[in-house]
C-alpha cells in the first residue's frame, strides 16, 4: 500500500477502459520474505485470451505468484508487464482498475456485507462516484447507483441468487460464497484473472462441475485466465498450458501433454503415479456421473 | 530557557514512575492473555484500597491485617471481572475493551457503597513507616519511600513468578499463540482468570502506593490521562514484555516531571508537556506498529460479528409503515416538546440531539469502517474552538466550514490508523483528544519557535469562553427553545445524509475495507482512501456538531471538552447498536436522558453507563436498536392481528435471531446448476 494521491491511476481512464483478454509478461520475478525466496526467479509468458494452470505442492509459491501479480505483496525483484504497462507502477485497486481481479482462495468475502452490497461493491470499482455527489444526491450520483443496482440485479437473476440476496456472506455455505465470488468476477470485467483454488473446500463432485462453469467464466468474460489449483485433472483437462512450480521455481511449463511426460514435472509433484491424475475420474467423463475418487491431494498452499 | 534536572526531581520522577509502572505491568499482563487494553486496570485496586483505609481507621485493624483483606479483596475483584468478561471470549476484542471501560465505571460505583466507603473522608491514606529523607531542599515522605521500597519487590517478584512457574509459562504461551497454547494443553481460560486475579492484587498495590501522595478522598486513581501515561509505558513494551514495560513508566515519569519543572509557566499552564506527551505516544505507537500489528491481527481477524447486521429491512410494507408512523410521531412529539417543557429541558434537548449527532459520527468511523476512536470529543472541540472565533459568521456558512476545517484535522489523525489499528487506534486517539482538551484548547495563544509570530488558536480564555448568540437568517437562536429546535433539524438532516451514505454506496465500502482489507483491495476499492474517508466524515459531523455544542453551551471551558465525553459517546453507540443510526440516538437518549430524569448525580450517570454498558454487551450485542426493532415487529403483529380479526395471528418474523444462521444451507445453488448461467457483458 503506497501513498493516497496516485497519478497513474489516471493514464487508463484517458486510453478509454480496454476490453479484451490481456497479455502478462512474467520476467525473473522473486518475492522474498525475509530471507525466504518464496518466488525465486520466474519467467512466464501468458498469452492473451488463455487458460493457464498453476500447480505445484504446498508451500511451492503459487498462491504467492497470484499475490504478487494482484500487487498484494511486493516485488524484490523482476518485473510484471501486463500488455504494455509495468504493473509495478500501479498498487492493488489500481491493477483491478486495469482488469487484473483476483479471487482468494479462502473466499472470506466480506462477512457482514450482503450479497447485493458485495456485488455492488464491484461496480463501485469500475464507476466512482465522489462522496459529496452521493451525499447530495445528485441526478449523477443517483442514476449511476440505479444502473449499478440494475446491473447487479441481471447477475443476482443468472447466477441464482435471488434467495441470497440479502443474507450476509458470512452466513453463506462456502459453495454457495464462491457463485457469489464467481459473480462478483463477472462483473468486474477482467481482462486478466486470476483464481485461487476455486474448488477449495468444495465436495468433489461439485468439483468436477466447476470444469464447464471455468469454461463458461472464460468465454463471458473473454479473458485470460491464471488457475492455481490442486486438482490436477480439473487442470489438465481445462487449461492450454500447465506450469508446475517447485519451492518457488518453474521446474517446468507447456501443454498438458508435455508436462505430463515431463520427468520434472512427475517428480516435482505428479508423483510420478497415475493415480494422483485420476483424481477426478476418467477425465472423457467428467459430466458428473464419475465415481467419487479420494480427496486430492492436500487442500490450501 | 535553560534546562535543568536537579536529583530531586529525578528522583521524584522516578517515584511517580513507578506507580505508573506497576500500572503498565499490569496492563500488559492482562493483554498478553486476554489480548485487550484493560481500561478497569486502575480501578480493580481502588475498591481495595479504598476499603484498607475504612479497615484501618473505622474498625481500628491492624494495618498490615488491613492490607492482606485488602488485596485478597482486589485479587477476588480482578477473578469475579475475569469471570464476567470471559463470557465475551469470542467477542471482537475492541467490544471486550469497550467493557472494560463500563467495569472501571461499575467498579467505582462499589467505592462509594457505604461499608466500603470511610466515613471520615478527608483524613491522611495510611502508612506503615514513618522513614524520611531529603535530597536537597527537598524532603520524601513516607509514602514516596514506601513506593520507592515496595514497588521493585513487587515488579521483581511477579517476574520470577511468570519466569519461573507453570502458571508463567501458560501465561507466556498464551500471548505467542492462544490457539496453539489452547491445543497443547494450556487451561486457557483459568491462565486468564489466574492473570486476573494477579492485576487486581496489583492494581491494589498501585493503589495503596500511589495514594499516600493523594490528601483527599480517592475514588478514581485512573484518570484519563494517567491511564494514558500507564498505556504509553506498555506500548513502549510492545504491550508483551513487563520489565520493559516497568522501566519505561519509570521513564515516563522522569521525562514528565523533568519536562514540568523546566516548562510550566503560569501562561500556559502545562500545555508544553502534554504536547511533548503526545508526540511521545505517537512515536512510540508508530515505531511499535510494526510489532503490535502481528499480535494485534489474531484478535481482529474475527469478523465484526455484532449480531447487528442482520437487521435488514424487510419487504413488507406494513412493517415500514409501523417503522414510518413510529419515527413520524416520536418526530412531532419532540418537536413539540421546547413548547411545554422549561428552559433547562430545553437545553437538556439540544445536548440530547448534539450527542446523537456525536453518536452518529462515532457510527459511521467505528461501526461502519471499524476504527475505534476513543477521542471523538477532541473533534468536537476543534468545531467548538472554531466556532468561539468566528461566532459571527452566519451558522449556515458556519457549520459546513467548521465540518470541512475539522474533517482536515480528522483525516490527519486517521494517518495514524492507517499504520495502527484496533486498540492501538483507540489509544492514539485517545491521547488526541487530551492533547486538544489540554494543551491546544487550553494555549489561547502561543509564539512560533522560528518566525517569532503569534497564533491565537486556543480558546479565547481556557477557563470560560463566552461564545455571541447565534442567529439563522436573521433569526436570532440565542434562546434555549430556539436552539432546541435548531439542535433538532441538525439532527434531522445529520440522520437524513447518514442514511444516504448507509443506503447510496458509502457504508458498503467502508464495510468491505473493514471486513477484508486485502479483497477490498483486490477488487478495486481505494483501500488507503477509503480509510480515510470514514475519518473525512466522521471529523465532518463531529465538528459541526461542536459549532452547535458551543452555541447551545453558550460559555465553555476546556472542561466541556474532557476525554471522558468521548468515552461516553463510545459507551452510547455500544448501548444503542454499534452499526445502527437509530441505535445512535436511542443511545444518546439513554444516556443523556436518564440522568436528566433521574437527577443528574455522578452515581446515576455512573450507573446508566458503566452497569448498562456491562449489561448491553454480554446480553444485548444489537442494543437498545434490536429492542426497538422488535418492539416494531410485536406492533406489525398487533396490527395485522387487528386486519385479519379471526384468523390466527401472523408469527412476527424475527429480523435478529441471536446468531443467525443460513436457512438455507442445505440448499445453497451447486456450481453445477450455477455453470448454466448466460450472461450479457454487464
Amino acid at each position: 500500500m503506497t501513498g493516497v494521491g496516485s497519478a497513474p491511476a489516471a493514464a487508463p481512464a484517458a486510453e478509454g477502459p480496454r476490453t479484451g483478454p490481456a497479455r502478462l509478461d512474467i520476467d525473473e520475478l522473486v518475492v522474498a520474505f525475509g530471507g525466504l525466496r518464496a518466488v525465486d526467479g520466474v519467467s512466464l509468458t501468458i498469452e492473451a485470451g488463455s487458460i493457464v494452470g498453476l500447480i505445484g505442492a504446498n508451500g511451492s509459491g503459487k498462491s504467492t505468484l497470484l499475490d504478487a501479480v494482484s500487487g498484494i505483496v511486493p516485488l524484490a525483484e523482476g518485473r510484471l508487464r501486463l500488455d504494455h504497462e509495468d504493473l509495478a507502477d500501479y498498487v492493488p485497486h489500481e491493477r483491478a482498475r486495469l482488469g487484473v481481479v483476483r479471487s482468494f482462495q479462502d473466499c472470506r468475502l466480506y462477512p457482514e456485507l450482503s450479497v447485493e452490497d458485495t456485488l455492488l461493491l464491484c461496480e463501485d470499482a469500475r464507476h466512482r462516484i465522489d462522496v459529496l455527489s452521493t451525499t447530495l444526491q445528485m441526478p449523477w450520483a443517483r442514476r449511476a447507483e440505479r444502473q449499478k443496482r440494475l446491473a447487479v440485479d441481471r447477475v443476482i437473476g443468472s447466477f441464482g441468487l435471488e434467495r441470497f440476496r440479502s443474507h450476509s456472506t458470512g452466513h453463506l455455505s462456502t459453495g454457495t460464497r464462491r457463485i457469489v465470488d464467481l459473480a462478483s468476477i463477472v462483473l468486474a470485467n477482467p481482462r486478466l484473472l486470476l483464481l485461487d483454488e476455486p474448488t477449495a473446500g468444495i465436495a468433489q463432485r461439485e468439483a468436477e462441475a466447476f470444469i464447464p462453469l471455468l469454461r463458461r467464466l472464460h468465454e463471458v468474460t473473454d479473458s485470460t485466465i491464471l488457475l492455481v489449483e490442486h486438482d490436477v485433472p480439473l487442470v489438465f483437462e481445462l487449461c492450454s498450458t500447465v506450469v508446475v512450480m517447485q519451492t518457488g521455481e518453474m521446474v517446468a511449463a507447456g501443454t498438458p501433454e508435455e508436462v505430463r511426460r515431463d520427468p520434472r514435472a512427475l517428480a516435482a509433484y505428479l508423483g510420478a503415479s497415475e493415480e494422483a491424475l485420476n483424481v477426478s475420474g476418467p477425465i472423457a467423463s467428467s459430466s458428473g456421473d464419475a465415481p467419487p475418487g479420494p480427496p486430492p491431494p492436500g487442500e490450501g498452499g | 530557557m535553560s534546562f535543568s534536572l536537579p536529583p530531586s526531581v529525578l528522583l521524584e520522577g522516578a517515584i511517580v514512575g513507578l506507580d505508573y509502572g506497576l500500572l503498565a505491568v499490569g496492563l500488559v499482563l492482562i493483554y498478553r492473555t486476554s489480548r485487550v487494553v484493560n481500561f478497569a486496570q486502575g480501578q480493580l485496586g481502588v475498591v481495595a484500597a479504598v476499603f484498607l483505609v475504612k479497615l484501618y481507621y473505622d474498625y481500628g485493624f491492624n494495618y498490615w491485617a488491613a492490607l492482606a483483606i485488602a488485596l485478597a479483596l482486589a485479587a477476588a475483584v480482578g477473578a469475579v471481572s475475569e469471570l464476567v468478561l470471559r463470557r465475551l471470549f469470542n467477542r471482537p476484542r475492541v467490544m471486550v475493551m469497550v467493557a472494560t471501560i463500563g467495569l472501571s465505571q461499575v467498579l467505582f460505583l462499589f467505592t462509594v457503597f457505604p461499608f466500603i466507603r470511610p466515613k471520615k473522608l478527608f483524613r491522611a491514606f495510611p502508612v506503615p513507616i514513618n522513614w524520611t529523607f531529603h535530597v536537597g531542599t527537598f524532603l520524601f515522605s513516607p509514602g514516596e519511600v514506601l513506593t520507592l521500597i515496595v514497588a521493585p519487590i513487587v515488579v521483581i517478584a511477579l517476574a520470577a513468578f511468570i519466569r519461573l512457574s507453570s502458571w508463567g509459562l501458560a501465561m507466556r504461551a498464551m500471548a505467542e499463540n492462544a490457539e496453539s497454547a489452547r491445543l497443547s494443553g494450556v487451561w486457557v481460560r483459568r491462565t486468564s482468570t489466574v492473570a486476573w486475579t494477579l492485576a487486581g492484587a496489583l492494581s491494589a498495590v498501585t493503589a495503596v502506593l500511589a495514594s499516600p501522595g493523594q490528601t483527599s478522598a480517592l475514588t478514581e486513581v485512573l484518570s484519563p490521562d494517567l491511564l494514558l501515561l500507564a498505556l504509553l509505558a506498555a506500548l513502549i513494551g510492545g504491550m508483551v514484555s513487563l520489565p520493559v514495560a516497568f522501566v519505561a513508566g519509570i521513564g515516563v515519569g522522569v521525562v514528565l516531571d523533568a519536562l514540568q519543572w523546566n516548562f510550566t509557566n503560569p501562561s500556559s499552564g502545562t500545555a508544553s508537556v502534554e504536547l511533548v506527551l503526545f508526540l511521545l505516544l505517537l512515536a512510540a505507537l508508530l515505531v511499535r506498529a510494526a510489532s503490535l500489528q502481528k499480535g494485534a491481527r489474531v484478535g481482529e481477524r474475527s469478523s465484526w460479528a455484532m449480531g447487528t447486521a442482520a437487521f435488514r429491512r424487510t419487504g413488507d410494507a406494513l412493517r415500514r409503515t409501523v417503522g414510518a408512523t413510529g419515527v413520524g410521531i416520536t418526530l412531532l412529539v419532540v418537536a413539540l416538546l421546547p413548547f411545554v417543557v422549561g428552559v433547562g429541558h430545553s437545553f437538556l434537548m439540544s445536548q440530547i440531539c448534539i450527542y446523537g449527532v456525536i453518536a452518529l459520527s462515532l457510527t459511521v468511523l467505528t461501526g461502519w469502517s471499524g476504527q475505534v476512536s476513543l477521542g471523538q470529543f477532541g473533534f468536537v472541540a476543534v468545531g467548538a474552538d472554531i466556532a468561539s472565533h468566528f461566532s459571527s459568521l452566519p451558522l449556515v456558512l458556519l457549520l459546513p466550514a467548521a465540518g470541512a476545517a475539522t474533517a482536515l484535522v480528522s483525516i490527519l489523525v486517521g494517518l495514524t490508523a492507517l499504520r495502527i489499528r484496533g486498540l492501538y487506534l483507540a489509544v492514539s486517539t485517545l491521547g488526541f483528544a487530551l492533547f486538544m482538551q489540554t494543551s491546544v484548547l487550553a494555549t489561547s495563544c502561543w509564539t512560533v519557535p522560528l518566525i517569532h509570530k503569534q497564533i491565537c488558536s486556543g480558546l479565547p480564555n481556557p477557563e470560560s469562553t463566552l461564545i455571541g448568540s447565534p442567529s439563522l437568517f436573521g433569526i436570532n437562536l440565542s434562546s434555549a427553545q430556539a436552539m432546541a429546535w435548531f439542535s433538532l433539524v441538525v439532527l434531522v438532516l445529520s440522520v437524513l445524509m447518514v442514511r444516504v451514505w448507509r443506503d447510496r454506496g458509502v457504508a458498503r465500502r467502508l464495510i468491505a475495507v473493514r471486513d477484508n482489507e486485502v479483497a477490498a483491495g483486490s477488487a478495486g476499492i481505494p483501500v488507503v482512501r477509503t480509510k480515510l474517508l470514514a475519518f473525512a466524515l466522521s471529523g465532518f459531523m463531529a465538528g459541526y456538531a461542536g459549532v452547535c455544542l458551543a452555541f447551545a453551551t453558550q460559555r465553555f471551558s476546556t472542561d466541556t471538552f474532557d476525554p471522558t465525553f468521548s468515552i461516553l459517546v463510545v459507551s452510547m453507540v455500544v448501548i444503542g447498536g454499534l452499526d445502527s443510526i437509530p441505535g445512535a440516538l436511542l443511545g444518546a437518549l439513554y444516556l443523556e436522558g436518564l440522568p436528566a430524569i433521574f437527577g443528574s448525580t455522578p452515581t446515576v450517570e455512573f450507573l446508566t453507563s458503566g452497569v448498562g454498558l456491562v449489561a448491553f454487551i454480554l446480553y444485548l450485542p444489537g442494543g437498545l436498536a434490536q429492542i426497538m426493532h422488535q418492539l416494531g415487529d410485536l406492533v406489525t403483529a398487533g396490527v395485522e392481528h387487528i386486519r385479519t380479526r379471526g384468523s390466527p395471528p401472523v408469527e412476527p418474523a424475527d429480523p435478529a435471531p441471536a446468531h443467525p444462521v443460513d436457512p438455507h444451507q442445505g440448499r445453497s445453488p451447486s456450481p453445477a446448476a450455477a455453470g448454466t448461467f448466460s450472461m450479457a457483458d454487464p
